[in-house]
């Protein structure tokens, strides 16, 4: 091959394969709208990107997989984290959620709040091709039976997909805010009682720390139960 | 070197370096984060040391390049520098941009997106040094019309560059468009643009250096670009996996961006045949140790740890994971790092009309460096295993995961350590090189 040959194939191939990606970046566009429902992307959503990028979440934060790695990835926070959690967490992240690792106090007003949370529903709702792909353990228990065993295994899930850990120790995983629940279901074997402390930590313990979780519907907060007093 | 404006590229080189310190600062910060409760959260959290570490990256990198291209030009033109004012006042208006940058930072202004947390006004001031570069770089090639192939692909790449940040400066309201065209910002730099720079360069130094036949070199070089742009432009689809792009995406991503290390590899089979056929003695060792380690260096961070997560089956399980990080600092430093570093071992001593120089402390540094980046990416590969077994196959709690991975982000400091001495080492023998009689 000769100098003009190769200068040739690099000049008429770039230009072959740059169309064929301008061609598809065409189709991108045309489709994402559709797949990111931009009918729901109102003003109050764009405000909250606007936030998000102001306050610079995105160099700790991942969201659609992209950005600092250090804390979790948002991008379907609202399908795991109902409002009311999302809001007292961007008020108070330490009192929220007291981890290890520290989210800053951003001292944001109820209106950034309410449209950074806008802004996560928003985003939860887009089209990502499956991604992330559902843990292969709770992918095995799509259709979980009713045994207290297998509601057992969905509550250990959901213990993990609410980040009880951030304040509770169980094996020697987690924080030191709370109690360690290792042991819990010797000490409290009684299902009704967590079902009822869950909804309301102050009422039966007095001056509790723990925030309510009244809003997880009965079902999730029996396989929570089932699971906490398997922990013997 | 054969112009006295050649001189020019010296200021930039000396920017380069002390950038380059100031990141490794920054990154020990970063992952001492990772490691311990952090007391600097009300100064410097994270997100402010995150963006700082990889801003200067990009900074001292294309200080590098600009010096590299100053350095080139004149002489693949056989003509002196257009404007070596013009040099000055864009070398003082980038580095100004870079300074107000960083500060900004600090002070809590950021426009958000990774890598192009800049400001607007920085946006366009570095827009503006960058036109006042390719304006200086064209008219000293138009005052002889010497377009060679080198210098040809060498002002491309940079015209590509400059062309492709214009996509980053944009606020879109849908935020899966905005980083549709972020990455046309960063994948079309580093799987693109930078290519063609580094082709250019490496093409130039091992042309210099071997005394091989310029048709050869630069016949390779079209191959070698023309390759890293068939693969690397729809390659970019290995990004529009899971960000709200259709789904053929993941077929013309994943097939594309699986062969985008052939052209790597060419490059190291190439520079290797340059090196054993080669036609004059290479007295300047560190310049010819900096040329292959980079080209192996290069096929290794970007070549191998890229392909290891880029088919979608296996992405979908490390995408947003230290395995990203582990593959970013190989192949940032395997690519770009290297080829700067390479053209101021090739060049430097020339600027300081040395003949020959003692080359001892510059080799200690060299495996100081290439030995300490790599350990750090293999341990930051574990911690990204660790994250994606735990938190994604798993689906164990994210912070919970980060307590499971300390170990690995200590082996990365500790890996980063040896790097810095090395960095350090460097950066002395940068400015206190001394001449060997002949």
């Amino acid at each position: 091959m000769t100098q003009t040959a190769a200068r040739n194939m690099f000049v008429v191939g770039t230009i072959i394969f740059g169309l064929i990606f301008l061609y598809m970046t065409y189709d991108s566009l045309r489709q994402m709208p559709k797949r990111t429902h931009e009918e729901a992307l109102t003003d109050e959503v764009v405000e909250g990107k606007a936030l998000w990028q102001k306050h610079n979440c995105n160099d700790c934060h991942t969201i659609l997989g992209i950005g600092g790695y250090y804390a979790p990835d948002i991008t379907k926070v609202s399908t795991y984290r109902n409002d009311d959690w999302l809001k007292r967490f961007l008020k108070d992240p330490q009192g929220t959620w007291p981890a290890k690792r520290v989210m800053p106090n951003l001292h944001l007003s109820d209106r950034d709040v309410s449209a950074l949370v806008a802004f996560m529903k928003w985003v939860s709702n887009i089209d990502t091709n499956g991604w992330p792909p559902k843990p292969m353990n709770a992918a095995a228990a799509t259709t979980p039976g009713e045994g207290p065993a297998d509601k057992a295994a969905e509550g250990r899930a959901l213990v993990g997909r609410l980040g009880c850990q951030g304040c509770h120790k169980i094996n020697g995983a987690g924080g030191d805010a709370g109690p360690d629940l290792t042991h819990v279901g010797s000490r409290l074997p009684d299902i009704a009682w967590h079902i009822s402390h869950l909804k309301d930590p102050g009422k039966l313990r007095p001056g509790s720390a723990m925030p309510p979780f009244s809003n997880l519907p009965e079902s999730e907060l029996d396989e929570v139960a089932e699971y906490l007093v398997t922990l013997k | 070197m054969t112009h006295k404006t050649q001189r020019e590229a010296y200021p930039y080189f000396v920017m380069a370096v002390l950038l380059f310190g100031l990141q490794l600062v920054f990154g020990f910060l970063t992952i001492a984060k990772y490691i311990w409760p952090d007391p600097l959260i009300g100064i410097l959290p994270f997100n402010t040391t995150r963006a700082i570490h990889m801003n200067l990256l990009v900074f001292w990198l294309l200080f590098g390049f600009m010096g590299g291209t100053y350095y080139m030009i004149p002489e693949e033109s056989g003509a002196e520098l257009y404007s070596p004012l013009l040099a000055r006042i864009q070398f003082w208006l980038l580095a100004g941009g870079g300074v107000a940058a960083i500060v900004g930072y600090v002070l809590g202004y950021s426009w958000g997106m990774p890598f192009l947390e800049q400001p607007t006004p920085i946006k366009v001031l570095i827009v503006v040094a960058a036109l006042i570069f390719l304006y200086n770089a064209f008219m000293t090639v138009m005052k002889t019309k010497r377009w060679t192939a080198i210098q040809g692909v060498l002002i491309g790449g940079m015209v590509f560059l400059a062309v492709m940040f214009l996509f980053g400066i944009v606020f879109m309201r849908n935020l899966a468009t905005q980083y549709y065209l972020w990455w046309w910002v960063i994948h079309l730099w580093v799987e693109g643009a930078w290519e063609l720079i580094t082709g250019a360069i490496m093409a130039f130094i091992l042309l210099k250096l071997t005394g091989v036949d310029r048709a050869l070199v630069e016949k390779w070089l079209y191959v070698e670009i023309a390759l890293v742009l068939f693969t690397g432009i729809i390659g970019t689809g290995h990004h529009y996996y899971w960000i709200g792009t259709p789904s053929y995406w993941l077929w013309w991503g994943g097939i594309f961006s699986a062969l985008e290390p052939l052209p790597i590899l060419f490059m190291v089979i190439d520079t290797m045949r340059n090196v054993r056929e080669r036609k004059v003695e290479i007295k300047n060792r560190m310049a010819l140790r900096w040329t292959v380690g980079c080209a192996w260096f290069h096929f290794v961070g970007a070549g191998v740890w890229g392909f290891a997560h880029t088919l979608p089956q296996i992405n979908q399980w490390t995408h947003g994971t230290q395995i990203t990080a582990s593959h970013g600092h190989m192949a940032f430093f395997g690519a770009y790092a290297m080829v700067n570093l390479t053209m101021i071992y090739f060049a430097v001593p020339k600027l300081k009309g040395f003949a020959d120089y003692d080359q001892r402390r510059g080799e200690r540094a060299f495996w100081m460096m290439v030995s300490g980046m790599f350990m750090m990416g293999l341990s930051l590969s574990v911690a990204g295993i660790v994250q994606t077994y735990l938190n994604r196959v798993l689906g164990m709690d994210f912070l919970l995961t980060q307590d499971y991975m300390r170990l690995w982000f200590m082996v990365t400091m500790a890996s980063a350590g040896l790097f810095a001495y090395g960095a350090l080492t460097f950066i002395y023998d940068f400015f206190f090189m001394k001449p060997v009689e002949a």
